[in-house]
């Protein structure tokens, strides 16, 4: 299963992010899978738990919105003052 | 008296798999400023990527430089079957990862010099669900199926399919033996990437492999 890999790759971009944001913590990620992108999505929110743990993402919400086609994009996240 | 602050929203709009997509966008005009044609493999294990692959480097290699990088989880075998051929190989081996990315492809190439050759094929990882995602930098994605899978494959893993430019059924000898029905399995095909490429061959008999190789050298 690759979702391990794009679930680091997710908690990677999101403290990325966070960096260039300031703020505490990630309260979510919202994030568009495409129906043809490959990503199983129960595998993706097992992966991302292991993925998060020690992280400022550790504990937040992974709120998947699914399309038709191949897009995998991280849309907004919300962030913890 | 504060309540705990809301969270703010920020836009992120960032592909996952942007750090790869990059990565390949680099390895693609890499590959074109030495004049280097990628055409990359991808199947389920054992439907005959090795035994075709091997048959093509050796037809090639007659008047064509041609290279190969193969992925496995584990093991050699691969590579020294290919090797047979002739033709330089290197054999990527990923450990637990179930597919190639850009990164590996691109540290592999390093000790080869690109300009030396004219064409490079890489065997990804057999797999029919995990390659998908990952662009390599290929020219050409070229998806095989063997008579011996089922016409049906192709409906059950569309986003391989759809990923790739031209799709390969392998195992034609045996087609007979299976009741392998061609005109379901280019339907299937058809279905999930309408307009695709295809053609049939067998490795073994050569049936078919002038066609392939035409389109291995240029697409």
């Amino acid at each position: 299963m690759h979702e391990l890999s794009i679930a680091v790759s997710i908690v990677e971009i999101a403290e990325e992010e966070l960096a260039r944001h300031g703020g505490e913590r990630v309260c979510a990620i919202h994030l568009q899978v495409g129906a043809l992108a490959g990503v199983a999505k129960e595998a993706l929110d097992f992966s991302f738990r292991l993925a998060c743990e020690g992280t400022a993402v550790e504990g937040s919400e992974l709120i998947v919105e699914e399309t038709p086609g191949i897009n995998l994009e991280i849309l907004r996240m919300e962030i913890h003052p | 008296m504060s309540s705990s602050p809301r969270p703010r929203i920020v836009e992120v709009r960032e592909r996952v798999l942007k750090q790869n997509d990059v990565l390949a966008r680099e390895l693609r005009a890499r590959f074109r400023e030495s004049g280097l044609r990628v055409v990359s493999l991808v199947s389920s294990p054992g439907s005959g990527k090795t035994m075709l692959l091997e048959k093509t480097l050796t037809a090639l290699k007659r008047d064509c430089r041609v290279a190969a990088l193969v992925g496995d989880l584990a093991t050699e075998n691969d590579a020294l079957r290919l090797e047979r051929s002739g033709a330089p190989v290197k054999q990527i081996t990923t450990g637990t990862i179930c597919h190639l990315d850009a990164s590996m492809v691109s540290s592999s190439l390093a000790e080869w010099s690109l300009p030396d050759l004219d064409i490079l094929f890489i065997e990804n990882v057999g797999n029919l669900v995990c390659p998908s995602s990952y662009d390599l930098g290929e020219d050409l994605r070229v998806v095989l199926l063997s008579t011996t899978e089922g016409e049906d494959k192709p409906l059950k893993y569309p986003t391989i399919f759809n990923s790739a430019d031209v799709a390969v059924i392998t195992k034609i000898d045996l087609a007979q033996a299976v009741e392998f029905d061609h005109e379901t399995a280019h339907r299937n095909i058809q279905q999930v990437r309408p307009g695709i490429r295809v053609v049939e061959l067998s490795a073994k008999t050569g049936v078919g492999m002038d066609a392939w190789l035409e389109i291995a050298r240029h697409g």
